[in-house]
C-alpha cells in the first residue's frame, strides 16, 4: 500500500503569466467587442442625447451637454409619426402573411404527402438568399402600374386587372414573400422534430386528422411560430432596399428610408437620425425581450434521442390541391422574379409592343451588360464587395469562434458578460450599425472612415451574433470528453482547439464561413451609412441605378447578384462536401 | 377478445418486420409481447392499435374485424375504441392535466356532465384528481405515465394498448409502478396488450408472456411455462437460460431422451417431439437450476471450478463441463468452492431442454 501524499508528488508553481492568461484573454476579448460593438453604439447614444455634429471636433462641454431636444423634435414631427405608422403597418401585416405562407408551405413540405415535396421544400428556402433589394427591383419591373410586365400582361390579354406594387399593398406582398422563409425554417424543423406520438395520442382518442392537426399539431408549433414571426417583424423593420424601391415612387416612407434621408439631407441631421435609430433599438428589444418571455420553458419540440419519422398526411386527390399551391408560391416567388430581371437584363428596349415580342429573340442582346461592366463604378463596386466579404467573414470567423469557445468551453473570467454584449447586437437593425459606425468614425480624421474596413467591421459587429450561435451549436455536438482526453493526452487548450475542436467542427466552421460573406455580399442598410465614392459595394450600387432610372442596367446588374449568390452557395456546398466527406 | 391472425408487416422488400403472428387475448386477461428491440413486439401493438397498415392477415377486438388488408379493411385508429399508453407518455405540453384526459372524451360528443364525471373518476383512479389543473409539464415522469392511463381509460376503452410505458423512468419506481400498473388494469378489469423488453417487468404484470423475435411469436404461455417449458432456444436463452450445450439424441421415450454430449457423456434431457434419434439438438439450462455438491439421481457429472466470481449475494461459477464450460449461480452470501477444486454436480432432468439445431 503506496499512497502518495500530495507533497511528494512533481509540483509545478504556476508562473505570473500563466495565472493572467485567462484575464488577458477576456479582456482582449472584451476589448473587441468594446471596439466594434460598444463604442459606436456609446457614440450613437451621446450623438442622440446631445446636440454635438459628429463632424466637428467638439468640446468637453458640448458633450457633456445632456439635451432630450433630438427626441423631442423626433416624437413630434409628423414625418416621423407617419413613418412609425407605415413601418408598423408594412411589417405587421407583412408578418402576418409571411406567417400563414411560411405555415402553409412548411406544412405542405414536412407533413403532407405531396409530389415532388423535397424539392419544394429546398426551393422555399430560395427567397432567402435573393437580397431583398434586387427582390423589390425584380417587382417593380412586374408590378409597376404603367410599364409592369404584368399588367402588360394582363392589358394584352384583356384582362381587366391593373396592379401597382407601388404602394402599401405592394410593400407588404414583397415582405410577406421574401420573408416566409424565416418562418418555414422555424416551423418546419419544429414539425420535422416534433415526437409523432403526440399526433398519435389524439388519432387513438379518437379525433379525425383535421381536428388532430388544429388541436395537437398547430398549438404545439405555435411557440416556434410566435418566435420566427417577431424575428421576421424585426427584420423587415430594418430593411431599406424593399420600402425605398417600391414605397418612395408612392411618397410611402418607412422608417429606414426616413433615417437615410436625415443622413444626406444638406446639412445632415445626424443627431436627430441617432434619436430615430435609439427609437428603434427600444423597440426591437421590445419585441426580443417578448420572444425571450414567450419562449422561456415552452418551447413543446424537443428533440429527443430516438430518431423519429414525421408521420405524413395522406391527403389523397387534396395533394395535388397541395401542390399547385405550392407550385404557384414558387413561380410566384422565384420564378416571375427571376424571368422579369431577364427580360429586362437581356432587352433592347423597355417596349412591348405585344406579348409576341416578348419571346422575339432580336429585341434581347447584352447591351445592358456592356454598358454595366463598361462603368469603372461597377468593376470597383465588385472588388470592394469582395474584400468587405473576405474581412466580414475571416475576421467575423475569428472573433465568433474565440466568443463562442470562450462562453460554451472555458472557464475564463467575464465569459458570460461576453457572451451578454455578443448576443445583444442581435436587437439592433442592421442600418442602425450602419449609423452608429457612421457616428462613431466620422469625426476622426485618418480613422476608419472612407475605408472598406468600416463596412466590413460594422458587418462583423452586425453578425456576431448569427456566426457564433452556429459556431456554438456546433461546439455543443464536439463531446467535452474528446476535449478533455486531448487535454489528458498532453496537449495545450490552443493545440487542443486547433487539432480536436476545429477538425470536427468543420461543417460549423465552412457554413459560418459562407453565411457571412454571403449577409455582407448582400448587405444594403449598413453599408449605406458608411460608404464613399471610392468604397461603393454593389448593393449600394445597385440602388444608384435604380435610382437614375437605368432599368435595363439595373436588372442586368441585379441578375448578376443573384448568379454571384448562388455561385457562393455552390461553391459553399462543394467545399462542405468534400470537407465532410473524408472526416 | 382480441384476436390476431396471421398477421404480415413488410416495410422494407427483404424482412418482415411481424412475419405471421396469430395470439388471442381472453376478455380481461393482460397480454405482454416481450422481446429485444427490433423484434416486431411494437409493430405489432400499432398494427392492433390502427396506427400501421399490416401487409396481410386479420385483427379482431371484440368481434369485430378492424384489420383485414385481403378484404380491403381497415378501420382507423380513432373509431377502434382502443386505449393507447406511448412510451414518451405523449402528453400533449400544451394542455392541463384535466384537458388531457377530457381530449378523447371531448371527441366522443359526450354530454358536459358525462366528461366530468369520466375525467374524474379516471384521475381518481390515478390518484391524480388534485393535479387536475396543473400543467402538465410540470409532472414528473411517474406522473405523466399515470396521466396517460387516465386519459387512455376515461372513455372505458374495450382494449388497452401499452407500449414500453415504464421503460422512460427510473430502476426504483419501475418496479413500484408495475405492481401498481397491473393493480389498476386489474381493478377496471380490461384487457390489455403490453410490449417491454424487460422479462423481470413481464413476469409481474401478464397473465400470459408472448415472447417474440425477428418477426415471430415464438411462444405464448403464463410466465410459468415460459420459464419451465420454453418451446425454443430463443425463449430459453432469452429468459435467461443461458448456458447451451450441444449434443445428439441417442434414443428417445416419451417426452424425454438421452443426449450424447462427447467424450462418453450421457445427459438426460426433456426432447420436443420433432427430435429424432441422431438429430443434433443444442440443451439449453439456467445457471441457477444447477444443483452444485448433489451426487444423486440422474444427470451427474464431475465438473471442474475454472473460476468462481462472488457476487455478494450469490456466487458465479464457471465450471469446466463436457469439455466446455456452463455458467451456474449459487444463492446465498457464502462461497463454497476456489478455482481447480472438482465438484459433482447435477443437472435436473426437467430443468434441461433440448431443442432441435436449425440445418
Amino acid at each position: 500500500m503506496a499512497l502518495i501524499s500530495a507533497a511528494q508528488m512533481p509540483q509545478k508553481r504556476a508562473g505570473t503569466i500563466e495565472r493572467m492568461l485567462p484575464w488577458l484573454w477576456s479582456g482582449s476579448l472584451l476589448a473587441t467587442l468594446g471596439f466594434l460593438v460598444i463604442y459606436p453604439m456609446l457614440m450613437l447614444i451621446v450623438g442622440a442625447f446631445t446636440v454635438v455634429s459628429p463632424i466637428s471636433s467638439a468640446t468637453a462641454t458640448e458633450v457633456s451637454r445632456f439635451s432630450l431636444q433630438n427626441f423631442v423634435d423626433t416624437l413630434t414631427s409628423p414625418a416621423v409619426g407617419q413613418a412609425v405608422l407605415n413601418s408598423v403597418i408594412a411589417c405587421g401585416a407583412g408578418t402576418v402573411f409571411a406567417v400563414i405562407l411560411g405555415v402553409m408551405m412548411s406544412w405542405i413540405v414536412v407533413r403532407t404527402n405531396t409530389p415532388a415535396r423535397r424539392i419544394i421544400g429546398e426551393i422555399s428556402k430560395v427567397p432567402l438568399f435573393i437580397p431583398p433589394l434586387v427582390a423589390a427591383v425584380a417587382w417593380s419591373i412586374l408590378g409597376s402600374p404603367d410599364t409592369g410586365l404584368l399588367n402588360i400582361f394582363f392589358q394584352k390579354m384583356g384582362i381587366a386587372i391593373n396592379i401597382n406594387l407601388y404602394s402599401m399593398v405592394g410593400l407588404i406582398t414583397v415582405f410577406a414573400m421574401y420573408y416566409c422563409p424565416y418562418v418555414y425554417m422555424f416551423a418546419s424543423s419544429a414539425l420535422m422534430n416534433m415526437d409523432p406520438s403526440f399526433e398519435e395520442a389524439s388519432e387513438i382518442s379518437g379525433a379525425g386528422a383535421l381536428r388532430t392537426q388544429f388541436q395537437i399539431t398547430f398549438p404545439l408549433i405555435a411557440p416556434a411560430i410566435l418566435s420566427s414571426m417577431l424575428l421576421s417583424f424585426v427584420i423587415m423593420l430594418g430593411i431599406y432596399g424593399v420600402p425605398a424601391v417600391l414605397g418612395l415612387p408612392a411618397n410611402i416612407s418607412l422608417l429606414p428610408v426616413h433615417l437615410y434621408q436625415l443622413t444626406v439631407l444638406s446639412p445632415p441631421q445626424y443627431n436627430a437620425a441617432a434619436a430615430v435609430s435609439i427609437i428603434m433599438i427600444l423597440v426591437t428589444l421590445v419585441f426580443v425581450y417578448l420572444q425571450y418571455k414567450i419562449l422561456a420553458g415552452r418551447s413543446y419540440v424537443t428533440i429527443s434521442g430516438k430518431g423519429f419519422r414525421p408521420k405524413t398526411l395522406e391527403l389523397g386527390i387534396w395533394r395535388w390541391f397541395t401542390f399547385a399551391l405550392a407550385l404557384i408560391y414558387i413561380v410566384v416567388v422565384v420564378i416571375l422574379p427571376v424571368f422579369a430581371l431577364t427580360v429586362m437584363a437581356f432587352r433592347k428596349f423597355m417596349f412591348i409592343p405585344s406579348l409576341a415580342s416578348l419571346f422575339d429573340l432580336t429585341q434581347y442582346s447584352m447591351g445592358h451588360f456592356e454598358s454595366l461592366f463598361d462603368n469603372p463604378q461597377t468593376l470597383m463596386s465588385m472588388w470592394n464587395t469582395l474584400e468587405v466579404g473576405l474581412i466580414t467573414a475571416v475576421i467575423g470567423l475569428a472573433v465568433a469562434l474565440s466568443i463562442s469557445y470562450t462562453v460554451q468551453r472555458s472557464k475564463a473570467p467575464g465569459r458570460r458578460l461576453i457572451d451578454m454584449i455578443s448576443t445583444s447586437a442581435a436587437s439592433i437593425p442592421g442600418l442602425i450599425v450602419g449609423v452608429a459606425y457612421l457616428w462613431a468614425w466620422i469625426g476622426l480624421p485618418d480613422g476608419l472612415y472612407g475605408t472598406l474596413w468600416i463596412l466590413g467591421l460594422a458587418l462583423v459587429g452586425r453578425h456576431i451574433p448569427d456566426a457564433a450561435r452556429i459556431l456554438a451549436s456546433s461546439l455543443i455536438q464536439v463531446h467535452k470528453d474528446l476535449e478533455e482526453a486531448a487535454w489528458i493526452a498532453g496537449s495545450g487548450m490552443f493545440k487542443t482547439v486547433r487539432t480536436i475542436i476545429l477538425p470536427l467542427c468543420k461543417p460549423g466552421v465552412i457554413a459560418t464561413v459562407s453565411l457571412l460573406f454571403i449577409l455582407s455580399v448582400r448587405e444594403l442598410g449598413t453599408s449605406l451609412f458608411l460608404y464613399t465614392a471610392d468604397t461603393i459595394v454593389m448593393p449600394v450600387l445597385l440602388l444608384g441605378l435604380y435610382e437614375s432610372g437605368t432599368l435595363g442596367t439595373t436588372a442586368a446588374f441585379g441578375l448578376f447578384q443573384i448568379i454571384f449568390i448562388a455561385g457562393v452557395i455552390g461553391l459553399a456546398n462543394v467545399i462542405r462536401h468534400l470537407v465532410t466527406r473524408n472526416t | 377478445m382480441l384476436n390476431v391472425v396471421d398477421l404480415y408487416k413488410q416495410f422494407s422488400a427483404e424482412r418482415n418486420a411481424i412475419d405471421g403472428v396469430s395470439f388471442e387475448i381472453p376478455k380481461g386477461d393482460i397480454a405482454v409481447l416481450l422481446g429485444p428491440s427490433g423484434c416486431g413486439k411494437t409493430t405489432t401493438l400499432r398494427c392492433v392499435a390502427g396506427l400501421e397498415h399490416p401487409s396481410a392477415g386479420r385483427i379482431q377486438i371484440d368481434g369485430v374485424t378492424v384489420s383485414a388488408p385481403q378484404e380491403k379493411i381497415q378501420i382507423a385508429a380513432r373509431h377502434r375504441e382502443v386505449g393507447m399508453v406511448f412510451q414518451s407518455y405523449a402528453i400533449w405540453p400544451h394542455m392541463s392535466v384535466l384537458q388531457n384526459v377530457m381530449y378523447p372524451l371531448k371527441n366522443r360528443g359526450m354530454s358536459r356532465d358525462e366528461i366530468d364525471r369520466r375525467a374524474k373518476e379516471a384521475l381518481e383512479m390515478v390518484g391524480l384528481w388534485e393535479y387536475a389543473n396543473r400543467s402538465a409539464t410540470a409532472l414528473s415522469g411517474g406522473q405523466m405515465q399515470r396521466v396517460a392511463l387516465a386519459r387512455s381509460m376515461g372513455y372505458s376503452p374495450k382494449l388497452l394498448l401499452l407500449d414500453e410505458p415504464l421503460s422512460n423512468l427510473d430502476a426504483k419506481l419501475r418496479t413500484r409502478l408495475r405492481v401498481d400498473l397491473r393493480r389498476i388494469i386489474k381493478d377496471i378489469g380490461v384487457t390489455a396488450l403490453y410490449v417491454t423488453h424487460d422479462q423481470s417487468e413481464a413476469v409481474v404484470i401478464g397473465d400470459v408472456i408472448g415472447v417474440m423475435n425477428e418477426g415471430r411469436l415464438l411462444q405464448m404461455a403464463s410466465a410459468q411455462e415460459i420459464y419451465n417449458k420454453p418451446t425454443d432456444l430463443f425463449v430459453a436463452s432469452f429468459t435467461g437460460a443461458t448456458n447451451t450445450l450441444t449434443g445428439r439424441v441417442l434414443a428417445r421415450t416419451d417426452s424425454t431422451g438421452t443426449i450424447d454430449m462427447g467424450q462418453g457423456a450421457q445427459l438426460e434431457a426433456m426432447l420436443p417431439d420433432l427430435a429424432q434419434v441422431g438429430a443434433n439438438v443444442t440443451v439449453a439450462i439456467r445457471p441457477e437450476n444447477i444443483n452444485i455438491g448433489v451426487s444423486t439421481g440422474v444427470n451427474t457429472f464431475q465438473a471442474r471450478v475454472e473460476s468462481a466470481q462472488y457476487q455478494g449475494s450469490q456466487t458465479a461459477y464457471t465450471l469446466v463441463l463436457f469439455g466446455g464450460t456452463i455458467e451456474a449461480i449459487e444463492l446465498g452470501s457464502g462461497m463454497r468452492l476456489t478455482d481447480g477444486q472438482v465438484v459433482p454436480i447435477s443437472l435436473p432432468r426437467e430443468l434441461c431442454w433440448a431443442f432441435l439445431d436449425k440445418t
